[in-house]
């Protein structure tokens, strides 16, 4: 398709900034508000650029007595379902790849099954059934359902990279006396680091980004994330200030978009992984 | 049978007794969770739907009754409506503008390629940010885009609040924030044609037409029918966005399934009916979910 006249060429260049502008116009004018004023956000005509810059809306969210309770339950509920994610999906993955015994195949359709189950058609019996024993705004109840939802594609994929090492790196190993352990912790695991890197990447972003599970099965303050707290605020709408919001929504984003600019790679890999044929 | 099949084998056999039993004890944590978090819930769920209840206290059996009222109400099927006009709506426009984008910035080279991963960052962005930044954006008091259409002469009216365009707004946000997937997904895709193909074309006198209509658009259309069906998934079942941006309303214009799930779970008197309509959400998904399995050949040996 690539077009080699300079001419082709400058189009295809102009058209491309016009879709950048698309896509990163709104956030920029998201980032724009988060440093103006109250009174300058909601002023008419809008200002493109604060005219009189300010981090007010930075600290008032830092100051905001339940922030760093809501900073911390995010970060525990995604490290923590990704790490039980892993911990249950790399030997679930590897014994798919590497041994062949009956029922396999149904083990890992039914895991495919589960991959197909929406979370929302669950909300009311999880409700129910987490309602009936006591353990609604339970973090760890939390983190295992946000856990739940990344565990399939974590197996299937884990299951991908192992396949794709040879056999026989783990056959020498064995002559030499390692045990199996031993011979996924520093042979195995090493050798797929970057397909790990990849499922724990979108992992971290999906579960960063829920609202729902929180929303429904942790609504308490004290067990909130950031995601929860954006939109009780949206819902507040008679005290809102769009300014302090959008300071909000970008210190909400803030670890995701550091994440994504470093690990993007990982992070495309893992998205198109098993989706495109080579 | 071949070597490297012997040597798996072999490697079988000599780690003994413990791979009799072993392999389903690999997999027992893992389906353990499944079991109690997506399993259950789903038996759960389809029992539930036979039962009244009463603020989550169980009334009695119903037998069919929660389905009669469900699918005999005009409520439900408007609100199955609007969950397809919002699936097929944004498809299309992610489908659109996703292809676009990744023809005009294979095109482009090196800044295509830099670009892409600017492109590409919405998708990394919460519902409930992307819904937060867009009511902003939108609002008909403060927002710049009411403004800017008061200056081009156009009346922006309500925006989320008029009942005629609140569907359509939030159609257009969510194609804005998905396209990026599909242009990731054509372009892996469109990088994996052999250039034998368009070379032959050339030979063949064939033109850019001809170049895409039956290279690049042949060769990604298994890719690019996944990844519609994918996003159907993601659609039929994303209500955080509509939660955030309208609550359903004006007058239910944007209550889709998943949204009505969603309310039924937290605010419903009777939760049968709400079970009922998570069931129909539930066996749409898995039917599309089987669909994508099937052509995407994922399932083997």
């Amino acid at each position: 398709m690539s077009d080699d006249r300079p001419s082709g060429r400058l189009f295809g260049i102009l058209a491309s900034l016009l879709f950048a502008v698309i896509v990163l116009g709104p956030v920029a004018w998201a980032l724009a508000t988060s440093f103006k004023t109250e009174v300058e956000a909601v002023a008419v005509p809008p200002t493109l650029w604060p005219r009189m810059a300010t981090l007010e809306n930075y600290i008032k969210v830092f100051r905001d007595q339940s922030f760093f309770q809501d900073f911390w339950n995010s970060v525990a509920y995604a490290v923590g379902a990704v790490a039980l994610a892993l911990l249950v999906g790399i030997p679930a993955g590897y014994a798919a790849a590497r041994f062949t015994f009956p029922g396999k195949k149904l083990l890992m359709l039914v895991i495919l099954a589960t991959s197909m189950v929406p979370g929302v058609a669950l909300l009311v019996p999880t409700y129910y059934l987490l309602d009936s024993v006591g353990l609604l705004n339970s973090g760890i109840v939390v983190t295992i359902i946000l856990s739940a939802r990344i565990i399939p594609q974590t197996v299937w994929f884990i299951a991908n990279f192992v396949e794709a090492v040879p056999v026989e790196i783990e056959e020498s190993a064995f002559m030499d006396g390692a045990t199996r352990f031993q011979i996924i912790w520093s042979l195995i695991l090493p050798l797929i680091r970057p397909g790990i890197a990849a499922v724990a990447t979108i992992g971290i972003v999906t579960t960063w980004n829920d609202y729902i599970t929180v929303a429904v099965f942790a609504p308490e303050v004290a067990k909130r994330t950031l995601q929860v707290a954006l939109v009780n605020q949206v819902f507040d709408a008679i005290g809102i200030s769009w300014s302090y919001m959008m300071a909000f929504v970008m210190i909400a984003s803030m670890p995701v978009i550091l994440m994504f600019g470093f690990v993007q790679k990982w992070f495309i890999s893992g998205l198109t992984a098993g989706a495109v044929k080579g | 049978m071949s070597e490297t099949a012997i040597q798996a084998e072999t490697l079988k056999a000599r780690s003994g007794p413990r791979l009799t039993v072993a392999p389903y004890v690999w997999f027992g944590p893992a389906i353990l969770i499944l079991f109690l978090v997506t399993l259950y819930p789903s038996i759960f769920v389809t029992w539930l739907s036979f039962q009244k209840t009463r603020y989550y206290e169980l009334v009695g059996f119903v037998g069919l009754a929660n389905y009669a009222e469900v699918l005999g109400s005009s409520a439900f099927w408007d609100t199955t409506f609007v969950s397809m006009t919002y699936v097929v709506g944004s498809l299309a426009g992610a489908l659109i503008l996703g292809m676009a984008a990744a023809l005009v910035l294979n095109d482009a080279g090196r800044t295509g390629s830099v670009l892409r991963v600017f492109i590409l960052f919405p998708w990394t962005l919460s519902m409930s940010v992307v819904g937060s930044i867009w009511l902003w954006l939108l609002n008909p008091s403060f927002g710049p885009i009411p403004y800017l259409m008061q200056t081009l002469g156009l009346d922006p009216g309500l925006m989320l609040g008029d009942p005629g365009l609140a569907l359509p707004l939030i159609i257009f946000v969510t194609a804005w924030w998905s396209f990026p997937y599909v242009m990731v997904m054509a372009t892996a895709a469109m990088q994996s044609i052999p250039k034998e193909l368009y070379e032959a074309v050339e030979i063949d006198g064939g033109g850019p037409w001809i170049k895409f209509r039956y290279v690049t658009l042949t060769q990604i259309l298994p890719t690019l029918g996944s990844t519609a069906l994918t996003l159907s998934i993601m659609y039929l079942t994303l209500m955080t966005l509509i939660i955030v941006m309208t609550g359903g309303g004006p007058l239910g214009s944007t209550t889709t399934l998943s949204f009505e799930a969603f309310r039924g779970t937290i605010q419903a008197v009777n939760i049968g009916p709400t079970a009922v309509v998570s069931i129909v959400v539930l066996l749409i998904n898995v039917a599309l979910g089987a669909l994508y399995t099937r052509l995407s050949g994922r399932v083997t040996g």
